[in-house]
């Protein structure tokens, strides 16, 4: 089971992004886990995270997240085209190739 | 577009706003009043139903028996005392806590705690009163005072709670200040010693400064904060010019991909909220409305279909455009934008890096904003007295925030209108631009 977390500024506008990647998730047979919070919710999240995905309007907090996460895990800015339109599969796809080369 | 996504304009923004991001009382600020947010949101709705709907003389008058309606309006007025009027305190509880959690400092209960009781420490528990019929004024004892624990507090609120937690972090981190026992001592027993020497500082220099105060200068602190802090950053803030100066900074920030809420979250919101609340228990109590510009002001006639009124793009796209990946960003950003989230459009047409749409999307907001506040003036729409959820529908928004004016909704339909040709030429332009692009793309092919 992998996790994937997002943030944004309210946690409002990646849902929309959430949903999509969830459809993918689910139509490629994938047990992953992937749920958006607002970045002042971020501290009760990041453990359980493996890769941290951060909106482009939220993308100044990299530096920030990745002092909050003591490096411990990929910290990736959403390419601001692939989170505007909603490209559930393109973020994923990125996301998972990060985790494995992690891994 | 790469290119201005490369220059150093926006290395500079994105600068900015990672230090302004990542200062940690401008956070604080900005979870705060995300906390506060509801509780605003719950007095604002309760405030529409007691003045709409449960208005003895209002349309309601006519169906059920005027003293029925006032009977019904306690309800109202209850969770108006327990969440506007006590605002400065649940706002110095969401500070301090946040402040603990950005920190991260654990026992956030202690600092809670503090900031709580420090509040009401610096607070004079009288109140002058004039019973009716006579002239002399009474002082009045062991009263907490709706005026300081309401609007009026608000920025004493925000240094209190930021100053009593970062002092009781300091002190509890202070070994000095640690009482060593010998022995064996439960670690629990150690701990509750160690957090008394803290708190019992931390309050006693605030009741001494308070004190102190009130001897030499007559003033008590929340006089000071209104007269040094409050009113004149306020001035500045929340007047036509710097509104729309703090606004269109922010929204210029949106153009370069950094969320607005960086800017205006911390330099903005607080006025903005204060200036609600005023409207909102003026407008309970049936006085005149002190503010124009406020929190619901800026959300109803500026962030229609999200910030830079991006609805009027949206139909521009719609009616006008020939791109065919423009008008495919559009109609899956449509639903996200009746409820104002604009980030698909933003970031998917994309209007980011973007100069030709960066303009438009900066000056929109200015004219709407302009337009609102002198119809405002004007008494052509009602002033904005009603905190509503963001993500409330345009057109509905302004028919609620402004406690049921329709005017005020017909006003944002023709301001939406005349958005729509604030983006046009620029539009045709970008268009025009893109396609010569391609079609030079083309021929060196």
């Amino acid at each position: 089971m992998k996790n994937i977390l997002l943030v944004c500024n309210q946690g409002m506008s990646t849902s929309f992004l959430v949903e999509k990647m969830k459809t993918v998730a689910k139509n490629e047979n994938l047990a992953i886990h992937i749920w958006a919070v607002s970045d002042a919710e971020l501290n009760d999240n990041w453990e359980q995270a493996d890769i941290i995905l951060l909106g482009p309007q939220v993308g100044y907090l990299k530096a920030n997240t990745e002092k909050v996460v003591q490096h411990s895990k990929p910290v990736e800015v959403i390419d601001f085209v692939d989170y505007g339109r909603a490209n559930g599969k393109a973020v994923l796809d990125k996301a998972l190739k990060i985790i494995e080369a992690k891994g | 577009m790469t290119s201005l996504s490369k220059s150093s304009l926006t290395d500079r923004l994105a600068h900015i706003a990672q230090a302004m991001g990542g200062q940690i009382h401008l956070r604080t600020l900005r979870d705060a009043f995300a906390s506060i947010m509801p509780f605003m949101i719950l007095a604002g709705f309760m405030t529409l139903i007691n003045s709409v709907f449960l208005d003895p003389v209002g349309f309601m008058g006519k169906f059920i028996k005027p003293e029925t309606l006032t009977t019904w309006q306690s309800i109202g007025t209850s969770i108006t005392n327990g969440t506007l009027n006590i605002m400065t305190l649940l706002v110095a509880v969401a500070i301090s806590y946040h402040l603990c959690v950005n920190r991260g400092y654990k026992n956030v209960i202690a600092p809670i705690l503090v900031s709580l009781s420090t509040m009401i420490v610096i607070t004079p528990l009288t109140i002058l009163f004039t019973p009716t019929g006579s002239t002399e004024k009474f002082l009045v004892p062991g009263v907490i005072p709706v005026s300081y624990t309401s609007a009026s507090g608000m920025f004493v609120a925000i240094i209190v709670g930021l100053i009593a937690t970062d002092l009781f972090i300091k002190f509890s981190a202070n070994k000095k200040l640690q009482i060593n026992i010998a022995g064996n001592i439960p670690p629990a027993v150690i701990k509750s010693f160690n957090v008394l020497i803290p708190i019992m500082l931390n309050i006693l220099i605030f009741a001494v400064v308070s004190f102190a105060l009130k001897q030499l200068l007559n003033l008590d602190f929340n006089a000071l904060i209104t007269m040094v802090i409050t009113k004149p950053l306020s001035y500045v803030t929340t007047s036509l010019p710097g509104f729309l100066l703090i606004t269109s900074i922010a929204n210029l920030f949106f153009g370069f991909g950094i969320h607005q809420a960086v800017i205006s979250g911390a330099l903005l919101d607080p006025f903005l909220l204060q200036n609600m609340q005023d409207n909102m228990i003026a407008y309970t109590n049936h006085q005149e409305i002190p503010h124009i510009i406020n929190m619901a002001f800026k959300d109803t006639f500026a962030v229609m279909g999200g910030s830079g009124n991006t609805i009027s793009l949206l139909i521009a796209i719609f009616i006008f455009s020939k791109r065919t990946d423009y008008r495919d960003t559009s109609k899956m950003s449509l639903v996200p934008c009746l409820f104002n989230i604009s980030e698909p459009i933003i970031f998917g047409l994309p209007i980011v890096f973007n100069p030709m749409l960066i303009i438009p999307f900066v000056l929109a907001p200015i004219f709407s904003l302009t337009v609102a506040y002198f119809a405002t003036v004007a008494g052509f729409i009602n002033h904005v007295v009603v905190q509503i959820p963001w993500t409330t529908p345009p057109v509905l928004s302004g028919f609620l925030a402004t406690g049921g004016d329709w005017r005020a909704a017909a006003l944002q339909i023709l301001i939406i209108i005349a958005t729509v040709f604030i983006y046009l030429p620029f539009l045709k332009i970008d268009e025009h631009v893109s396609q010569m692009q391609l079609s030079k793309q083309q021929n060196e092919e």
